[in-house]
């Protein structure tokens, strides 16, 4: 997929020393008609990122919860602005779903890399997870759904009532030995853990999951933030999962500086422009109708 | 409602196979699934390519609409507020690819977005708050609002936008014709039935009379 979006690696700033962590990454990735990543290329792509990210949250010199900030966004959303859950909920699956078709693109996929493993947590994060589900089966991909420990409420229930009616299967548990996962699909969807949830609060499935995606060498779509990183520092991204791709919610989170993998994309275009300056967040254009941007 | 046009417009085929489904009473073959699920066995998404590769579109009479609407809520769950900003997000996205903003005279491109009473009023709420996101300068004219709750946080959405709502309604075609380059009539549905009563009678009026292209939700609210 070398047209995918993205920095250029030959157009990227000269080798700078690498972030910790970045250049310890598994074997190569199997054939997939992807230029493969080389360990240079990673290394100049994150500090390329990483210091257009210090110049977004660092505008205004001030010390910042990533956390506490993001959790204000979203109460300004529901709050002032009168949005509903649902909707910011159903937006972001859609955008999330839109980004891996643009890191991904269908015609260049075979049929078995069109299976896409989701695995959803039983907060936000796993409904973001479920709406992405579903429109990644609008958009001709072959979902799977790992939702182990389910949420009662009803918004989780009803999003999940349609991802069954669609006839995307939900599988009732998940393999521990990886290779079995990296044989069966062509990516996987970390819907786990968004900001401010601590791994301990989801569960055990959801845990020995995540273990078991840290090992995965098909490529991995992290949504907001990648599950079990501290959304402030990011630590625990050198044993954490290390995904390929980044689709930050509404606007990056801090951790996302550490992030070293190949895309970074922000799906925020339902945030208003008044939202934007109040929390001095200044991001990529959106171009034509995109409701994401390649960071 | 117009859950189903926006489903289609953002490609879910597998609502034309829901239709072969409710009119032939057959379904997808699947067999029982492997740890995996059934991907390697007969797909839907194979299927939903041939039925819709074999078939013309097909257009909806106003029961059969209500019947996919019906079962979207009662069988999918989907909740109105759910349908209705997929609806208002895929009608702003196709009126940007059918007048895109480099091909409109102003920057940004003025709009002019006439809600209803109902459920099309609402996806004309959320394709205004949308058009606004694409780079449109869109204004909103709403005289009879709902006391839902759903409504009212689409109008506190876009008034937070600074999208501005008309006081009245411009009496004269040309009027609007100088203000506006594009009027988008989300005033009646499908679900319409009866007289159009004051103050859309008159409103359909005006817009009979325009020049500007008027882009319809769901139908062209003129009966």
């Amino acid at each position: 997929m070398s047209s995918a979006a993205g920095p250029d690696p030959s157009e990227a700033p000269e080798e700078r020393p690498s972030l910790p962590g970045t250049l310890e990454r598994q074997a190569p990735l199997p054939h997939m008609g992807r230029a493969e990543l080389s360990p240079n290329a990673t290394t100049s792509l994150a500090w390329g990122r990483q210091s257009w990210l210090e110049q977004i949250w660092n505008a205004e010199a001030v010390c910042r919860d990533c956390t506490a900030e993001a959790a204000a966004l979203e109460r300004e959303l529901l709050e002032d602005y009168r949005f509903g859950r649902q909707q910011l909920v159903e937006l972001c699956g859609h955008a999330s779903a839109v980004a891996v078709t643009k890191a991904f693109p269908l015609p260049a996929l075979s049929r078995k890399q069109r299976t896409v493993l989701v695995v959803c947590g039983p907060e936000q994060n796993g409904a973001v997870g479920l709406v992405c589900a579903r429109h990644l089966r609008v958009f001709e991909y072959e979902p799977t759904i790992f939702y182990p420990t389910r949420s009662l409420d009803l918004l989780h229930r009803d999003l999940t009532t349609q991802c069954e009616k669609m006839d995307i299967p939900f599988l009732s548990y998940l393999p521990t030995e990886v290779q079995l996962i990296n044989e069966a699909y062509g990516l996987v969807v970390d819907a786990v853990l968004g900001p401010g949830v601590e791994p301990r609060e989801v569960g055990g499935p959801c845990t020995r999951a995540l273990a078991t995606l840290k090992l995965l060498s098909i490529p991995l779509v992290s949504l907001d933030i990648p599950s079990g990183w501290d959304a402030e520092t990011g630590s625990d991204s050198e044993d954490g999962l290390r995904p390929d791709v980044l689709v930050s919610l509404a606007a990056p989170k801090r951790c996302a500086g550490r992030f070293s993998g190949r895309h970074h994309f922000v799906a925020g275009r339902f945030v208003p422009d008044d939202v934007l300056r109040k929390f001095a967040l200044r991001l990529p254009g959106y171009t034509g109708t995109d409701c994401v941007a390649a960071l | 409602m117009s859950g189903l046009r926006a489903l289609l417009g953002l490609g879910l085929l597998v609502a034309g196979s829901r239709l072969q489904r409710i009119t032939t009473q057959t379904s997808a073959c699947r067999s029982g699934p492997t740890w995996w699920g059934p991907q390697r066995l007969n797909s839907g998404v194979r299927w939903n390519s041939e039925v819709m590769a074999s078939t013309a579109v097909k257009y909806l009479s106003q029961e059969e609409a209500q019947a996919v609407d019906q079962e979207l809520f009662n069988e999918y769950q989907f909740s109105v507020d759910q349908l209705m900003e997929l609806a208002g997000l895929s009608c702003a996205t196709a009126i940007a690819k059918a007048y895109p903003p480099t091909s409109m005279s102003r920057s940004p491109p003025t709009v002019l977005v006439i809600c209803g009473p109902g459920n099309n009023g609402g996806d004309g709420l959320v394709c205004a708050r949308h058009l606004k996101l694409f780079g449109y300068q869109p204004t909103i004219y709403y005289p009879k609002r709902p006391n839902k709750p759903l409504f009212t946080a689409l109008v506190t959405q876009c008034q937070k936008m600074d999208i501005p709502f008309l006081g009245e309604m411009p009496s004269e075609p040309t009027v609007i014709d100088e203000l506006y380059e594009l009027v988008v009539d989300a005033i009646f549905g499908f679900s319409f039935k009866g007289d159009v009563r004051e103050p859309f009678h008159s409103i359909l009026s005006v817009l009979k009379g325009l020049t500007v292209p008027i882009a319809s939700i769901d139908i062209p609210s003129d009966r």
